[in-house]
């Protein structure tokens, strides 16, 4: 794997999901602007839960609400950077870079551990 | 929240993002109080936010930085071990430490740091000087493309153990009050480490949303992130720092450092008011 294409995997990634996240998060909030965030596009009843409970997140997307896209684009954006650790691995990986591959994977297990520990 | 106010969040939010992605840090210490101060929002709330927009800098200014190969990738992966770890440990110590003193210390530390980074002010790029032992064993060394010289610059890293040394602390920092690991990140690469200062702020860029990320969970868990709040100063904080990402690599390494030292000192006086009782 050449250092360009190295590069191009872990900043595709980035890419990816931030441009994922952006346009969930810009959906959620246009069509805020036409229901408000509690509404829903589909007709459904008017949400009930805080827009900060994000285990309502399935629930206000079933229902088409705006918020549940704000708030699946936000999921989205706080993993990004996991996504990027993992990606990284592989990328050192197919590089056959195993010092690196082996302290991105313990980077990757440590940001794994303390989403554990620390809930 | 009215329309008026969440197109100033924006606003503001795109202003931090360009000043996050270059100076490398989060601009978490800058949303904050603006939040809080300007647009009246609840201090849990403008905190969770915050860490929204740590990791929306560092996402979308490092997705530029890594494609232009201004981030060093074995730098940023070496010390996030570093981070990572320290984070957790910082996050444990958290129940039995009292944070007060620690803020003043912190304070004390980026404010000396800052009178550090004055005297660099002339200068443009770190003496040149071959590799430590194990900066060569880890491969900690490379070449950044500078479009303003309009060549690649080659450089080395220095002082490996104490640059660890410095990050495991920001690690430990973050964890344990959540603020500042950007700042002292660029510290750490540059001070210590004597990498360019655009190597340093892309690489801090890169590495910043990681240590964010490991105690996201625990703000969006405990209902802090608002998403009618975090939206408008997320996206924000994306279009400003792709801008931001844009910019830094046309700028001379000088120019990068003038617009970290004032970020460094604003960062220095909020957490030592922090630690002596004054609430922002």
């Amino acid at each position: 794997m050449t250092a360009d294409r190295f590069r191009a995997l872990v900043s595709g990634v980035l890419i990816v999901g931030v441009v994922s996240a952006a346009a969930l998060i810009s959906l959620g909030v246009v069509t805020a602007l036409l229901v408000g965030w509690s509404g829903s596009l589909s007709g459904s009843p008017i949400g009930t839960d805080a827009a900060t409970a994000f285990s309502a997140m399935g629930n206000n997307l079933a229902a088409l609400r705006p918020v549940g896209f704000a708030q699946l684009g936000l999921v989205v954006l706080l993993a990004t950077p996991v996504a990027r650790v993992a990606a990284s691995v592989a990328a050192f990986t197919l590089e056959r870079d195993r010092l690196y591959a082996g302290i991105t994977a313990i980077v990757l297990l440590v940001l794994l551990t303390s989403l554990f520990i620390l809930h | 929240m009215t329309i008026g106010a969440d197109l100033g969040i924006f606003v503001f939010s795109l202003a931090a993002g360009i000043i996050g992605a270059l100076a490398g840090v989060g601009g978490g210490i800058l949303v904050v109080p603006a939040l809080t101060i300007v647009f009246g929002v609840d201090i849990r709330l403008a905190i969770g936010a915050s860490i929204v927009s740590v990791i929306a800098t560092s996402s979308g200014a490092a997705a530029a930085y890594v494609r232009d190969g201004m981030t060093d990738m074995r730098v940023g992966m070496f010390l996030e071990l570093a981070t990572t770890t320290g984070a957790v440990c910082g996050a444990l110590l958290a129940a039995v430490v009292a944070p007060a003193a620690l803020f003043i210390l912190l304070g004390i530390v980026l404010l000396f740091s800052a009178l550090q980074q004055v005297l660099r002010l002339g200068e443009e790029l770190p003496p040149v000087a071959d590799p430590s032992a194990l900066a060569a064993r880890l491969r900690l060394a490379g070449a950044y493309p500078d479009a303003r010289l309009g060549r690649d610059v080659p450089y080395a890293a220095q002082r490996v153990p104490l640059g660890f040394a410095l990050m495991a602390g920001a690690g430990v920092v973050s964890g344990l009050l959540g603020i500042g690991s950007g700042a002292l990140k660029v510290l750490a690469m540059d001070g210590a480490m004597r990498l360019p200062m655009k190597v340093s702020s892309a690489t801090s860029n890169f590495m910043i949303g990681v240590t964010a990320a490991a105690s996201a969970g625990i703000y969006l868990g405990r209902g802090d992130v608002d998403p009618t709040l975090a939206a408008p100063v997320a996206l924000g904080v994306l279009a400003g720092a792709t801008l931001g990402a844009r910019i830094l690599p046309r700028l001379s390494n000088r120019t990068v450092r003038l617009v970290f030292l004032p970020v460094l000192v604003v960062i220095g006086i909020e957490t030592l008011l922090k630690g002596l009782g004054v609430g922002l």
